[in-house]
């Protein structure tokens, strides 16, 4: 399904959507970053740069109630949310990190705390004239119910799901041509980040990155844990017990693979124990593992990691410095 | 969810970040500031974590009296009434001289500022202080001296500009982690680093030169750079000319530390001291960078003048990218210093001792002013466990594991006639008090907090606080009333408009100019001054900067045949201080759970002792278990032992001998003997 909204036709959608859903939509924020707020029915700002926070810990928090154990016996399990979420603003990289959650979430046993708050929950992609200044970002053409790609002063509008098509339905039709010539677009647009990834991820694949690499890299950081806690693909979690005079509260929290204790045995034995290790296991991760299970890099080049880390060794940096010093090897 | 701005509360880099919260009211993550001048969308992991206590089941909710040797719970009124009774009683009995009270680098700038009032209008003593007196009271005293400010000259930004970097005393990646990153972006750049510490911090590995030098060493060693730095004719006449005084005292003061001298005493290779001299004096701009490794001994004053002198003599002073900047520990020790929560002055550094700060004070207050400096906190222990000292009132702190020597000072607090803690866990301290008070914590409640850089920032009140817990300026206020001192705030913008009206250095603070996203670095004292990037850039605070000849004093006590080893104290990245938030904190304490001393591998041989194998560790004052770590980050002779750890209190160990000027213990030398549990 292809249509065409005006501005005055996007409202109309907003507000639809909002009367089933509790509608997140883009604002640029005070301190000059971009979030998703709840929708006042008035405002909101399509251009801007990348969203600062993950989408995906509307899914999954960084703080979770799982269950509070009484001293009674009895056990309470905190509510769902009664509205869906329906989340407006996302680009083609945070629908990919969506994605893969729901993946990973839902292989055998499906994770119900995630897939609780996930399932019913809407996602339109703002894709087209949306970047910082109007620059034009790349089309998602998947991972989302409905895709607004903006054209300034007008939006192509895709439905990829039901409820998409459903909401678009009263919508007039789009000329095929005009969103084929936006697909062309989108091709245009540098590819050289998603090269040197794959680049990366072949001399890794190979090991051809040696140890020495990984030694410099390690004595840069900081185990801020930051890389983990902004990556939209980060799926780690441990597990909070608290004891209070009521009872127990077992929550899930997000972990990070660069602390030292995250494989660390009761008895002290560490198989991730030094900062190389742990260093070289981050990147390994998600371009060799991660493609290996599911046939692609857990990366999705948000960028996210890079902006995180303090100390320049996100997961972009590392990849350029291993295709500058190892590249010539392939 | 709500997201609200708010200032970290661990260390004094002045990060920001949003506090997220459910319709519920708990909060559930945190979101690092995007584009905040400090923080930059990052955060160091106590930060990403910084919500993660302020839930804990262990948060204190009513207020607590002490009946027949329990703590029960009672209402606020009663323990108010009992506080304020209490403390009038022993000061109408004994001289208000006989209370001590203990603020907080931990609380706002308007709780500090309520605290002095407390101390000085409502009770009549200056006997008021803060953990200032055990990290950087050293700075303050000597760079007052020097310089005639204490605080840090120059800016965080002034990190990208700069040619070397010099960090003395400072584990910056790990104290003052988006510090330390900015220190690794500058060598990243190409920007020179020298590393002065005996540990082999992370930073070392970065640097162009890394000075192992004993402990307690530190005048040897920059003496010895200043004397090669003459010899070589690379000082800054033009700047020693127009803008110092004292030179030709220094220069003379300098003769006897040729590097053959300052290697027999630092353990250095001469050829190094030689060759930090002329690395640090060719760089065009040089930033000092500097911590507890410099303050924390008992000629930790010295230490700063020494540094104060190495600056001035190469005219590293007064520019972008250059300067002398201590690292301020706590998230608001700046600022509390600044608030006049020290015995000898009011806010602003204005001293007690000048009548016409007095009266200016006196007729804001309408209540008259002692006028003899009080005493330091460390010294108030002495006192306390003279007798002298008979009352205290301590807020957020927790000297108990804090202050050197354990043993004194739970005889001292146990000797109190009366002990009220304000605080927001049971703490060690708490656990002795005849009266706990249940506090806010700071994502409950609004304030400013100043950071190491002189940046005035907001905290904001995200969450309401557990159970009948109270801002700590909701508390003073009431306390201030009883003592018949106007105090009626209704909100801390309106306590520091008091300040603004007090504090020239603050006068243009305000939480308008705040509130619109203005970023305020005192002094900034009319509403339309912008603020003060880099501090002394046409003449010091004081007119010329002064040189301060020092001499070498080996520490106070050192490794003999009974105490073989020297023992370092400090912390760990991941927990803070005496650990109440940060070991209540899930990912910060499995992260480091158990008290363990680093302990070199020849020493561990030597001794048969393996890895996580449990130790006796014993000084003259104390003895302690903790378990083995083997790590050529200390040297040969040399441990190191984190003192966050009731179960395993370092400062049971520490000496509690002071430096004569600014009372700061010597927690970072003593001697102490390692034996196999």
């Amino acid at each position: 399904m292809l249509k065409t909204l005006t501005a005055q036709d996007l409202f109309r959608l907003l507000d639809r959507v909002s009367r089933d859903y509790n509608l997140l939509v883009p604002r640029n924020l005070d301190d000059g970053t971009r979030g998703l707020v709840k929708w006042d029915g008035q405002q909101l700002d399509f251009c801007g740069d990348p969203l600062q926070r993950k989408p995906t810990s509307h899914f999954f928090p960084q703080t979770d109630l799982l269950v509070q154990l009484l001293k009674d016996g009895t056990a309470s399990v905190p509510r769902k949310t009664p509205e869906p979420l329906a989340l407006l603003g996302l680009c083609r990289e945070d629908l990919q990190g969506i994605a893969f959650c729901d993946r990973f979430f839902s292989v055998p046993p499906a994770d119900d705390i995630y897939l609780d708050k996930r399932r019913g929950a809407l996602l339109i992609g703002l894709t087209g004239q949306a970047g910082p200044e109007g620059e034009f970002l790349p089309l998602a053409g998947q991972d989302c119910d409905i895709e607004l790609i903006a054209e300034k002063p007008t939006w192509t509008a895709v439905a990829y799901s039901e409820p998409g098509a459903h909401l678009l339905e009263e919508f007039p039709d789009a000329d095929p041509q005009g969103f084929e010539r936006l697909w062309e677009r989108s091709a245009e647009i540098t590819v050289a980040r998603q090269e040197k990834l794959a680049q990366a991820a072949q001399l890794l694949q190979r090991e051809l990155v040696t140890d020495d690499f990984w030694e410099e890299i390690a004595a840069r950081c900081i185990r801020c844990g930051g890389c983990n806690f902004v990556c939209p693909t980060c799926t780690c979690f441990c597990v909070q017990d608290r004891q209070g005079s009521h009872g127990t509260e077992r929550s899930r929290i997000w972990d990070s693979c660069q602390l030292d204790a995250f494989m660390r045995e009761a008895g002290g034995h560490n198989p991730l124990g030094t900062a190389l290790l742990r260093t070289r296991r981050r990147i390994h991760h998600k371009l060799v593992d991660d493609p290996q299970r599911w046939g692609e890099p857990g990366c999705v080049l948000c960028g996210r990691c890079d902006r995180a880390c303090p100390t320049g060794i996100g997961m972009y940096s590392v990849c350029d410095a291993i295709v500058s010093r190892f590249g010539e090897r392939l | 969810m709500r997201a609200t701005l708010t200032t970290c509360p661990y260390c004094g880099t002045g990060c920001n970040f949003y506090l997220l919260s459910d319709d519920k009211g708990r909060l559930t993550g945190i979101e690092p500031a995007g584009k905040h001048s400090t923080s930059r969308g990052q955060l160091c992991l106590k930060g990403w974590n910084a919500h993660a206590f302020v839930h804990h089941p262990e948060r204190l909710t009513t207020p607590q009296i002490r009946i027949d040797g329990r703590l029960q719970s009672c209402s606020w009124e009663q323990a108010l009434a009992e506080t304020h009774m209490q403390l009038k009683r022993i000061a109408e009995n004994h001289g208000p001289d006989s209370l001590m009270f203990l603020s907080s680098a931990k609380v706002s700038n308007e709780e500090n500022f309520l605290m002095m009032k407390l101390a000085r209008a409502g009770f009549g003593t200056n006997n008021i202080d803060h953990c200032a007196r055990l990290c950087h009271s050293s700075t303050v005293t000597g760079l007052v001296e020097t310089l005639g400010s204490g605080a840090m000259t120059n800016s965080l930004s002034c990190f990208n500009q700069t040619d070397l970097v010099f960090v003395i005393g400072s584990n910056t990646t790990e104290q003052h982690p988006l510090i330390g990153s900015r220190i690794l972006q500058a060598q990243q750049r190409g920007a020179g680093l020298i590393v002065a510490d005996s540990r082999k911090i992370q930073l070392a590995e970065h640097a162009n030169l890394h000075l192992r030098h004993h402990n307690g060493t530190d005048v040897a060693l920059i003496n010895g750079m200043m004397r090669q730095i003459l010899l070589d004719g690379l000082e800054d006449r033009n700047f020693i000319d127009k803008r110092t005084e004292n030179f030709a005292a220094l220069r003379d003061s300098l003769e006897a530390f040729t590097p053959q001298y300052v290697a027999g005493i630092t353990g250095l290779k001469e050829h190094e001291i030689t060759a930090a001299a002329r690395l640090y004096a060719q760089a065009e701009k040089v930033m000092i960078v500097f911590a507890m490794g410099i303050t924390q001994h008992t000629h930790g004053v010295d230490n700063v003048r020494a540094l104060s002198n190495l600056a001035l003599m190469t005219g590293n002073l007064g520019r972008p990218g250059t300067g002398i900047n201590p690292l301020r520990g706590q998230n608001n020790v700046q600022g509390a210093c600044d608030m006049g929560a020290l015995p000898d002055v009011y806010s602003g550094y204005q001293r007690v001792a000048d009548a016409r700060t007095r009266l200016k004070f006196s007729a804001a207050w309408k209540k008259s002013l002692p006028e003899k400096p009080g005493l330091m906190a460390t010294h108030a222990i002495e006192a306390a466990a003279a007798g002298q000292i008979r009352g205290m009132l301590i807020m957020g702190e927790n000297p108990m594991l804090s202050e050197p020597n354990q043993k004194h000072v739970r005889m001292a607090l146990k000797n109190l006639e009366f002990l009220a803690v304000i605080d927001i866990f049971p703490t060690e301290t708490a656990q002795l008090a005849d009266l706990v008070l249940p506090a806010a914590c700071y994502a409950e409640r609004d304030g400013t907090y100043t950071s190491t850089e002189r940046r005035i920032q907001r905290g904001r009140k995200a969450v309401a606080p557990p159970g009948a817990a109270r801002a700590d300026w909701q508390i003073l206020g009431d306390l201030l009333r009883r003592c018949g001192v106007p105090a009626d705030y209704s909100s801390p913008a309106e306590i520091m408009e008091e300040i603004a009206r007090l504090t020239p250095s603050y006068g243009g603070a305000t939480y308008a100019r705040l509130e619109q996203g203005e970023s305020l670095q005192w002094p900034c004292p009319e509403p339309e001054h912008p603020g003060t990037a880099i501090l002394h850039r046409d003449q010091c605070t004081r007119g010329k900067g002064r040189f301060s000849p020092t001499r070498y004093r080996p520490p106070q006590e050192l490794p003999d045949e009974h105490y073989p080893f020297l023992l370092n104290t400090g912390r760990t990245a991941v927990h803070w201080h005496t650990g109440s938030m940060t070991r209540r904190s899930h990912l910060l304490e499995r992260e480091e759970p158990q008290a363990y001393t680093e302990i070199h591998p020849q020493d561990a041989q030597k001794l048969n002792i393996s890895e996580r194998q449990m130790l006796r560790i014993s000084s003259r004052r104390g003895t302690i278990e903790v378990s083995a770590r083997l790590t050529e980050r200390v040297p040969p002779g040399q441990i190191f032992i984190p003192f966050h750890y009731a179960e395993g209190a370092a400062n049971v160990l520490t000496n509690n001998a002071l430096d004569p000027e600014s009372g700061i213990p010597e927690f970072k030398v003593c001697a102490v003997r390692v034996e196999l549990c």
